[in-house]
Order: C-alpha cells, then sequence, then structure tokens
C-alpha cells in the first residue's frame, strides 16, 4: 500500500503531527501496535498542561480524545493492532497485522514511538510485584486493576508522584517513596507537599538494598543514610526514567546524539524535526523526552515541514508558523530540557553514530 | 607498554585467533593479537558456524575442509567445551532431478574419503521427522557438525592468554611498514615492532594488503540469518539452511548478496529466507523468531582461502578466508608450522596469494 | 551493587559475568552480548541496555556518550515465523548448498 505520510505511533505527538498532515490535504496514514489512539494518554488521570494555546487544559485521557475525533474529519488510515516490523531494501516500511507482513510505502514518515521507561537493578528486583510506575499507572486507570495493597515507590519524579496520588486514590497504601538524592525531582513542588501533607514518608539519599519475597515481592530493604529499614510491601513502582524509543530510527539508518537532558541517546535532528535520512521525520518523546505540551508542538512542526516538503503550503507561511510554535515550545518545557534540545539541533551535522550499518 | 613482539596477528577473529592459540602452544615467544575493535564484532560473531564439509567444491576443497573438521574433537579437548556437535549434516532436496546431481557428488568425494549418502525421502524423514514430508531426498554426511561460534573464540583467547599472548583491543592499525628485516606496526594506541607478521583480517584483508603495496583479493558477501526463541530440541541434525543450537534457538539462513561492507538486515531477505525454512521444517512456521542478524563473508575473488607465505615479503603471512569456522583449526596448525618448521604437514601451495599474479 | 544481582532478566546473566566482560577489554554493550548472551532473549535487550551501559561508564569511567548504542535489529518486535514467511516467493537472494555443487562431465569439478 502506499501513502504520503506514515506515522508510526499513534499518541499525542502523532496525532498532532496526523492533524497538521491531513487538514492540509495529505493522505496520512497512522499505524499503532494497540487497539485505540492517544498512546499513554489513555491511562492519564491527571491534568495536562501546559497545552499549545488551540487546547484548554484538560485530563490526558480527555485529550486523547479530542485528538482523535480531529482527524476522524479527515481521510486519515489508522492501522491499529499493527506494528513496525522492518524495513525494505526500497525503504519501504514492513507493518504486520498477525496475519501477514506487508510493506507501505511513504513519501515521509514520521516516526513518533514514544519513550521506554528504564530498569532499576537490585538484588531481586525481578520479582514478581516489582513492576514500573507506568505499569503501575496502565493497571489502575486502564485496566482498572489494583496492583497491590501496599506499594513502595521508587523515584520521585512529577510523573512518580502523580501515580502515587493516583495508587492512594484506588485505595492502595502508599507506604513511601525512595529518592536516592537529598530532595525529590519532582518540577511541581506542590506534588511532594501534597504527598506529605497525606502523611506519605519520603526517603531521601536512598536506595533499595534488597528486595525479598517468596515468588512475590514481600518486603524490601531501604538504606536510608547507610541505616537499614526494612518495609512490608506488595508492589514496587520503579521510576527509572524514561529515554526515546529508538529501534524505529536505526534501521531507517538515522544519525543519533547523546543529550542528557533528552534521555540519553536521540536521532539528530533539525528545526524541520527531520533526521538526517530524507524524508524521515520524528515528534514527541522519541524526539526527547519532555512535557505533553510540548509533545504535540513537536508533532505539529514535523507535520508543518512535511506539507512544506510536499509543497501544500508555501514555504514563508510554513517558515513563519513554525517560528511560532517553536517560540510556544521554548515555553511549554523546562528550561533544561530546551536547552538540551537546541543544543542538540545544533550538532545535526555532527552526529556521534552514524552509519551504524557499516562495518 | 610492551611494543616489541616476535609475532603479530593482525585480527581477532576466528582465524587470528586460531592462529595465535596454535602458535601458542609450541613457541612462548612474544605474540600479540590486534583488533580494531573486539574478537567476534565482525563475521566470526555474525554466522551459523557449521563446521561443514560436504558438499563443498571442488573435491581438493573439501578434502581441505574435511582435515579440519577431523581437528575439531582436539582442539575441544585443548581450550574447553566450545559446544561443538558432530551431528551429521543432511542438505534436503525437493526436486527428483537434483538426485542425480546428489549421485554424482557421493561418488565423487568416495574417491577421496568423504562418506556422503544419498537418501531416500523415506529415510529422510526418519532421520529428521520434522522434516517437510514433501521432501524428495537428502544427501548426508556424518562429518558435518556445529559450534558456538563465541564460545570458540573466548576459549581461544582464555587459552592464548594462558599460553602469554597478549591481546589488544579497540587497536586498529593504521600503518605497516617494513624496516631493517622487521615489520613496524602503526595503530591508534601504539607503534610496534615485530619479525613475523600475519594479516588475518577476514573482510578487512585487501585495506590491510594496500598498507605493504599486496593485492589481497578478497571481496565481501553478505548473509543474513534469523534466530528463533529457544524451542525444545526437535532437529538432529545441521541442515544446511538451519541448525538447532544448544539453547535450543533455531538459527536459519543461506542467503548470499553484494553489499560491500553494509551489515543491515533487510524485510526482503528475512522474508525469503523464512519462507525457505518453512519450506525445510513446516512446524518452524509458529516459532517466534526474535532476532535477524547479517554478517559479511571475507570471499576471496576464486572463493578458495588465500593462505601462507606473501610472495616477496620475508616472514609475512596471510589468512584469508570465508568458512573461518570449519577451517579455523587447521589454518591455525598450518600458519604455525609454516612459521616454526618452514613447511607444512599438508600442501598449501594451492592456496598461495601468488595464484593471483 | 551486589556480584549476584540479575542484569539481564531474560538471559539471568548477573552484574558479575557484565564485569567480566569489561575485566577483559570489552567496552560496548554488544560486547558484553556476545561473550554473556546478555539482550539475547526475548525482549533483546529493551531492558538490559541502561543498566549494561552504567556498569561500563563505572567500571571505564567513559562518559555515557561514548559508549555506543547496542546494535538493533529486526523484526523490531518477536514475530511467528510463518507470518514473516508470506509477501515472498522468490528466491534471489537464499540459496540451496546443493545449487552451489559444480558438475563437470558427470562429475564434480
Amino acid at each position: 500500500m502506499e501513502t504520503d505520510v506514515l506515522i508510526i505511533g499513534g499518541g499525542p505527538a502523532g496525532l498532532a503531527a496526523a492533524i497538521e498532515t491531513a487538514t492540509r490535504g495529505l493522505d496520512v496514514t497512522i499505524v499503532d501496535e494497540s487497539s485505540s489512539l492517544g498512546g499513554q494518554l489513555c491511562q492519564q488521570t491527571q491534568l495536562i498542561r501546559p497545552l499549545p494555546s488551540v487546547y484548554q487544559p484538560m485530563r490526558g485521557f480527555e485529550l486523547a480524545k479530542v485528538l482523535t475525533e480531529q482527524i476522524n474529519d479527515f481521510t486519515v488510515g489508522t492501522l491499529l493492532n499493527h506494528r513496525v516490523i522492518g524495513l525494505y531494501a526500497d525503504g519501504s516500511v514492513g507493518l504486520s497485522d498477525e496475519e501477514k507482513v506487508f510493506p507501505v510505502k511513504a513519501k515521509k514518515i514520521v516516526v513518533a514511538t514514544g519513550a521506554a521507561e528504564q530498569a532499576v537493578a537490585f538484588p531481586k528486583w525481578t520479582l514478581p510485584g516489582i513492576i514500573t510506575i507506568g505499569a503501575a499507572q496502565t493497571l489502575v486507570n486502564r485496566d482498572f486493576v489494583m496492583p497491590g495493597k501496599e506499594a513502595v515507590i521508587v523515584g520521585s519524579s512529577d510523573f512518580a508522584l502523580d501515580v502515587a496520588s493516583q495508587l492512594l486514590e484506588v485505595g492502595v497504601e502508599v507506604k513511601g517513596i525512595v529518592e536516592k538524592n537529598p530532595a525529590a525531582a519532582a518540577r511541581e513542588k506542590e506534588k511532594t507537599d501534597a504527598l506529605i501533607g497525606r502523611g506519605i514518608p519520603f526517603y531521601f539519599n536512598s536506595f533499595i538494598k534488597e528486595a525479598r519475597g517468596n515468588g512475590q515481592v514481600e518486603e524490601i530493604d531501604i538504606e536510608v543514610n547507610g541505616e537499614i529499614l526494612t518495609v512490608s510491601a506488595d508492589v514496587v513502582c520503579i521510576d527509572g526514567g524514561r529515554s526515546p524509543i529508538l529501534d524505529s530510527f536505526y534501521q531507517l539508518g538515522c544519525s543519533f546524539g547523546y543529550q542528557k537532558e533528552l534521555g540519553g541517546w536521540i536521532p539528530q535532528y533539525n528545526r524541520q524535526f527531520k533526521t538526517d535520512r530524507e524524508n524521515v521525520f520524528l515528534a514527541g518523546n522519541a524526539a526527547g523526552i519532555s512535557q505533553q505540551g510540548a509533545l504535540l508542538l513537536t508533532g505539529m512542526i514535523a507535520g508543518i515541514s512535511i506539507c512544506e516538503d510536499l509543497q501544500t503550503i508555501r514555504s514563508g507561511e510554513a517558515e513563519e508558523i513554525r517560528d511560532a510554535l517553536w517560540e510556544e515550545l521554548k515555553l511549554s518545557e523546562y528550561k533544561d530540557v530546551w536547552e538540551g534540545r537546541t543544543k542538540h539541533i545544533e550538532k545535526f551535522s555532527s552526529p556521534v553514530l552514524k552509519d551504524q550499518f557499516i562495518s | 607498554m610492551e611494543t616489541s613482539y616476535e609475532t603479530i596477528v593482525i585480527g581477532g577473529g576466528v582465524v587470528g585467533n586460531g592462529i595465535a592459540f596454535h602458535l601458542s602452544e609450541r613457541y612462548k615467544e612474544g605474540v600479540l593479537v590486534l583488533d580494531k575493535k573486539y574478537p567476534m564484532s565482525g563475521t566470526s560473531g555474525s554466522t551459523q558456524a557449521w563446521v561443514w564439509v560436504h558438499n563443498k567444491t571442488p573435491s581438493w576443497y573439501a578434502e581441505f575442509n574435511m582435515y579440519s573438521a577431523e581437528l575439531y574433537p582436539y582442539l575441544s579437548k585443548k581450550i574447553g567445551d566450545v559446544e561443538y556437535k558432530r551431528t551429521g549434516g543432511l542438505s534436503p532436496f525437493f526436486n527428483e532431478s537434483d538426485r542425480e546431481k546428489a549421485k554424482q557428488l557421493a561418488e565423487s568425494y568416495r574417491k577421496i574419503g568423504i562418506k556422503i549418502k544419498v537418501l531416500s525421502r523415506e529415510k529422510v524423514l526418519e532421520k529428521e521427522p520434522f522434516m517437510n514430508p514433501e521432501v524428495a531426498g537428502a544427501t548426508y554426511s556424518s562429518i558435518d557438525g556445529n559450534v558456538n561460534p563465541f564460545r570458540l573464540i573466548d576459549m581461544y583467547m582464555r587459552a592464548s592468554k594462558k599460553n602469554g599472548v597478549h591481546y589488544s583491543t579497540y587497536n586498529k592499525v593504521t600503518e605497516i611498514q617494513k624496516q631493517d628485516g622487521k615489520y613496524i606496526v602503526v595503530s591508534d594506541q601504539a607503534t610496534y615492532v615485530c619479525k613475523n607478521l600475519i594479516l588475518a583480517g577476514g573482510t578487512w584483508s585487501r585495506e590491510l594488503g594496500e598498507m605493504l603495496g599486496i593485492k589481497i583479493p578478497v571481496n565481501q558477501l553478505r548473509g543474513q540469518i534469523l534466530v528463533s526463541e529457544p524451542l525444545k530440541p526437535f532437529l538432529n541434525f545441521t541442515i544446511s539452511g538451519l541448525r538447532q543450537a544448544n539453547n535450543g534457538e533455531v538459527l536459519m539462513g543461506y542467503s548470499m548478496e553484494q553489499a560491500g561492507f553494509n551489515r543491515a538486515t533487510t524485510l526482503d531477505v528475512i522474508q525469503e529466507t523464512a519462507n525457505m525454512a518453512v519450506r525445510y521444517v513446516p512446524a518452524l512456521g509458529k516459532a517466534k523468531i526474535v532476532r535477524a542478524f547479517s554478517g559479511i563473508r571475507a570471499m576471496p575473488e576464486d572463493g578458495f582461502p588465500i593462505l601462507g607465505k606473501v610472495p616477496g615479503f620475508e616472514n609475512l603471512y596471510v589468512a584469508a578466508t570465508h568458512s573461518g569456522v570449519t577451517l579455523s583449526p587447521l589454518i591455525g596448525t598450518l600458519i604455525t608450522e609454516l612459521i616454526l618448521d618452514g613447511e607444512t604437514s599438508i600442501p598449501i601451495d594451492r592456496y598461495s596469494l601468488s595464484r593471483f599474479g | 551493587m551486589d556480584k549476584t544481582t540479575i542484569i539481564c532478566r531474560c538471559e539471568e546473566i548477573s552484574y558479575e559475568e557484565v564485569e567480566e566482560v569489561i575485566e577483559h577489554g570489552g567496552r560496548t554493550f554488544d560486547d558484553v552480548k556476545r561473550l554473556t548472551r546478555c539482550g539475547m532473549g526475548p525482549c533483546q535487550a529493551k531492558i538490559c541496555t541502561g543498566l549494561v551501559a552504567n556498569i561500563i561508564h563505572e567500571h571505564t569511567a567513559l562518559p555515557l556518550s561514548e559508549i555506543p548504542l547496542q546494535r538493533m535489529r529486526m523484526p523490531l518486535s518477536p514475530i511467528k515465523l510463518e507470518i514473516l514467511a508470506t509477501n515472498s516467493t522468490a528466491f534471489s537472494a537464499v540459496k540451496s548448498v546443493l545449487d552451489e555443487v559444480e558438475i563437470e562431465d558427470g562429475k564434480v569439478r
């Protein structure tokens, strides 16, 4: 099959790119592994802000619905329950619907594959009941399953604290939040204050020394300032940070750079959110871990740039829109992330890793 | 850091390591192995690692491979368990017309002592019950088998180190000079001096030769391989095209493409390979494929190994070949003999670089 | 970290095994992978790469930006062979071993 624009990943960034390209007359196809559009937004009950000026602040799952409704008015093909398998020699992307593998030839590709949660290793971290913070949220908000009765949270990012609150709401006892640094990592101080207000202990300068349990986590040892504190828990939620999912970029032959503020290894791209492979664009967390509002903006920029390349919008107009979106992006993400992104773009022509298949 | 060695081997793949180990058995003088990256990062780490004899042609080349396969049981005793299994090799054919060709192969090889049987359909299915029942027959030889290439190189390196061989990795050779009867080897990390120099650069042999103004006509030929999830043991033989490893994974593939040094895989060849594998063993259809990899064969221009002294250069040796896994113990033995005794126990003149003129 | 801590859960590779490769000169995830099978299991290194990079970083002091990405492979996630075998009928690059046998005057060349 053929399409003007193939968008890999139907999360917020992919949907934003789809809206920009489909509303400007392009034939757009979105592929996503799951059975619905919206990506991680679908299980996010927290309020998302700031959002690009065209949207009012709303909860994650509401935003997923608003974005999905917008593309429904246009000719956007959605290949749900489809996944990318790899790449053909002629550049076509190989998809599978679990019955066959078939090529899709696209004039432009947007990779918006999002981020993956990182592991934190300690003795017996592989015991059942020890899960990622994102998995805990999915269980509670999407599957309506209680992950356990007594939880310990490892890590104190904004996201970890959001999920801690959500666990409390459904009646999980949060026994403590373990943070290796001397202060909470969350940027929004009120999140920390709210949990402290509810009597949730924060253990700073701390880490998990060991987990124990018979076929399932039962208790953990937390090392707090050199002392061991044993806490009973049947679920331990690990926030090891997130990093961009890169498999598709790697197969497409894109170059990579390293930018700590954006989540580590990341495809090299320019102001158009275009990689150094002709016709391959990117958006969202795959272009650097940031906040939801910023992810939408990156998708919009990629979409506008594709419209410009395929001449459904004049170059001057595209440049104007793009400048405005970049201005808004600057205000929508944390300063260090923004600076990391700016640095990353400056290094467009000097990637750390390139020609990965040439030996 | 030591920079003066009796012998330097450039290339820590299965060929270079085979030479270093066999040298170290007899000879405690300084041996250094240089690798531009880390052993196994090239061809030796991206192979199905068949130890394969039975339908290599022509017959003199099959015989050469047989001698090497015969050395494997001894090698395992010397360096440790490398998961070598002499499973026997099975090459199925699906057209009755191939039976005549198979018989001619068997007849020709009987004369040089390689026993090949041409099996009927029933016999194939009796030996390998999961083979496609549509098979017409197969050639079979008991000498074929396979080895774990990672274990092989790891054990070679451990044994060589124990015998005093030095290794320097992530150390690319950039320049070689001949000076006062010695070789000066300039690399990223240091400049070395040695008496004997062995070029075992695999796919990069041509580039190494050029440093001394020698033409080593080795090209690249890509192969792509699929790996399944671990399955319970169900394949008995090394089948030309696929084999089951000790941990239950099935490796499949037998493809050839000219792609230079490009080690990408392509869905085109991956799907062809999948098709081949389900045709051979239909039950594999339900198995999950967890990864595909590609490796680049070091393919001399005429398809045969380039081995021995480099004409016109004293104490310079070359060992460049495909089928490095099969041939490694023999090449290691022969190059060691050549350096220490000045002659080899079986003739290798046929493999001399001089044949390219 | 405790030496017995599992780093690759698919293949059950411990911290100690990863450490040994680094002590032998390994500098990349792929070096560790080939020598230990770390990352060769069903998840194809989707979980352990960051952990291994950190261990290499701790032992060699190489900055994380100089510890290259692992080689990523198709299929991007595991897929049944029979599904993969669709959409291909030609054999242009895949050979049969017997095809390579050259016969001349009724004999192998």
